[in-house]
């Protein structure tokens, strides 16, 4: 309940919209569905004129004349007869009069009809609009009288990530010790952007499956990004498994972590690489790439005053963090085959910030930037 | 005391909402299809005495068949019309009797303009009686509203 008055606001409905507004609105919306109807009805009534003028102007060059009363004035007739029974003589608009046959003036008429049969349809057409409109006012004229009340909660992700780093820390009570205390802060961090990935990638693949132009677009970024990070980087243009090779190798030789899970990892991307799935190894190194250069300074700083001895530590904390990961899953609903991708760069990461920590300034960044290439 | 000439206040603006408003605009309309009957008969009238003036004995025309769609009519003997007497009845007239018939019908036409004239101003005073009586009963002062209406 608390939450609630914290987060989100309650307000009823009736005081945005009281009951006689909403009903006053229905009224008009219905008035103004009255004039449509005798609109439509007036349209209606033209069609009928129309057709019956068309089969009058078909039937009269059948004869030569017609006796009829010449109308003279409004008040009087002559008798008299109509002559010339295949001359009409047609109003184009403006004034204009064109001397036509029976079969042109039986066209012209035919176009009035269509322009007036569309007449109709669009007002059709309003008039379902206006009949929608006016079963909403009344729906809400009837939820007013019901007393609905709406309930809006802001969505605030902070507080969601604050919550997943809670229920980390629980879990890493066991084998958390006394100097693993400044890694929290960095863990939560890590998740958040975990998150963020996570969401980009399912809104890339969600967006269009084409995940090819979103990784490029995303190699131009981080491209010239570290262009000016790392200016004495001329091989860009290397390949891609060349690279890798290189990474793992130096990775292997800095750093100090369990070497037959990170043989596991090279086999991996190895494999990926030589089977030709490129999409699929391109996308673990974006993740690593764009967890990068937001945490490279961080982590540098933060973990330079910890020992050598903590990466192992940290490694086994992110081991028993690993299900809050799949839990986040599974409430995302993300897709599954990228659970690999998604655990082997984090495991990446952690190893990079043991790189950090351990000698190199700058060098093992670029390591990474150039296998993003 | 108070409540019942509240009650009469209503009524009263009721009469004159609810009758005399829709009287006046009915007598309104009324006239003027009258006075739209006036104006057919003066052009029929002036037509007779063009063709008379004329001698006109056949007659050329177009004829609207509907949607500004004319045809060409011949009328072979023009001394012969058919003037509208009313109630759908036509009645065959030379010349000289349709403008007998026209004048005659002419002035029973502006007496019946005179009528509804008449009638319109009756109820524009009622309007305004009742309008005062209003006022009476509210105890406005009317002469703060005589004077504006002569400045």
């Amino acid at each position: 309940m608390e939450e609630s008055v914290k987060k989100g606001t309650v307000t009823s409905l009736a005081s945005l919209f009281p009951v006689e507004e909403a009903q006053k609105a229905a009224k008009r919306v219905e008035e103004a569905i009255a004039d449509k109807h005798s609109e439509l009805d007036c349209v209606r009534g033209f069609i009928a004129d129309n057709n019956n003028l068309v089969n009058l102007v078909h039937k009269l060059p059948e004869e030569l004349s017609h006796d009829i009363m010449v109308p003279f004035g409004k008040a009087a007739f002559f008798p008299g007869r109509l002559i010339h029974t295949n001359e009409f003589l047609v109003l184009l608009g403006e004034g204009y009069y064109a001397e036509r046959t029976s079969k042109q003036t039986v066209d012209i008429l035919q176009r009035r009809g269509k322009s007036l049969d569309s007449q109709v349809d669009s007002l059709e057409a309003n008039i379902k609009d206006l009949e929608a409109e006016a079963s909403f006012f009344n729906a809400t004229a009837s939820q007013v009288a019901e007393g609905l009340v709406e309930i809006r909660e802001d969505y605030v992700e902070k507080d969601f990530n604050e919550g997943e780093s809670e229920s980390g820390q629980l879990q890493q009570d066991a084998p958390k010790l006394g100097n693993a205390a400044p890694n929290d802060g960095e863990y939560a961090r890590m998740l958040a952007i975990m998150d963020e990935l996570e969401k980009e990638e399912l809104a890339a693949q969600s967006g269009d499956h084409s995940d090819e132009n979103d990784d490029s677009t995303g190699d131009f970024d981080e491209m010239s990004y570290q262009g000016h990070i790392n200016n004495n980087l001329q091989n860009l243009k290397d390949f891609r498994q060349s690279a890798l090779l290189d990474q793992t190798n130096n990775k292997i030789k800095t750093a100090e972590l369990p070497e037959k899970q990170y043989g596991k990892d090279v086999a991996d991307q190895l494999n990926f690489a030589s089977l030709g799935v490129q999409s699929t190894v391109r996308e673990s190194e974006k993740l690593l790439g764009s967890i990068y250069p937001s945490e490279k300074i961080p982590v540098s700083s933060k973990e330079k005053p910890a020992q050598s001895t903590m990466t192992s530590k940290t490694e086994v904390e992110h081991e028993t963090a690993k299900p809050s990961f799949d839990s986040r899953k599974a409430f995302t609903g993300s897709i599954i085959e990228h659970a690999e991708n998604i655990e082997r760069s984090s495991r990446e990461h952690i190893s990079a910030s043991s790189q950090g920590s351990g000698s190199q300034s700058s060098k093992p960044v670029s390591r990474f930037k150039m296998q993003r290439r | 005391m108070d409540s019942s000439r509240q009650d009469k206040v209503r009524k009263f603006e009721e009469f004159v909402d609810k009758r005399l408003k829709p009287d006046l605009i009915h007598a309104i309309n009324q006239r003027d299809k009258v006075f739209e009957q006036q104006k057919v008969f003066a052009d029929l009238r002036r037509n007779i005495e063009s063709l008379e003036k004329n001698s006109v004995t056949s007659l050329r025309t177009l004829v609207n068949l509907g949607s500004e769609v004319y045809l060409q009519a011949e009328v072979p003997d023009t001394q012969r019309i058919f003037v509208d007497v009313g109630f759908g009845f036509h009645v065959e007239f030379t010349w000289s009797e349709a403008l007998n018939y026209i004048e005659k019908r002419e002035e029973k036409i502006t007496r019946q303009i005179q009528e509804y004239t008449q009638l319109i101003a009756s109820i524009k005073a009622q309007i305004k009686l009742v309008c005062e009586g209003i006022r009476e009963l509210l105890q406005l002062p009317a002469e703060k509203s005589v004077p504006e209406r002569i400045f």
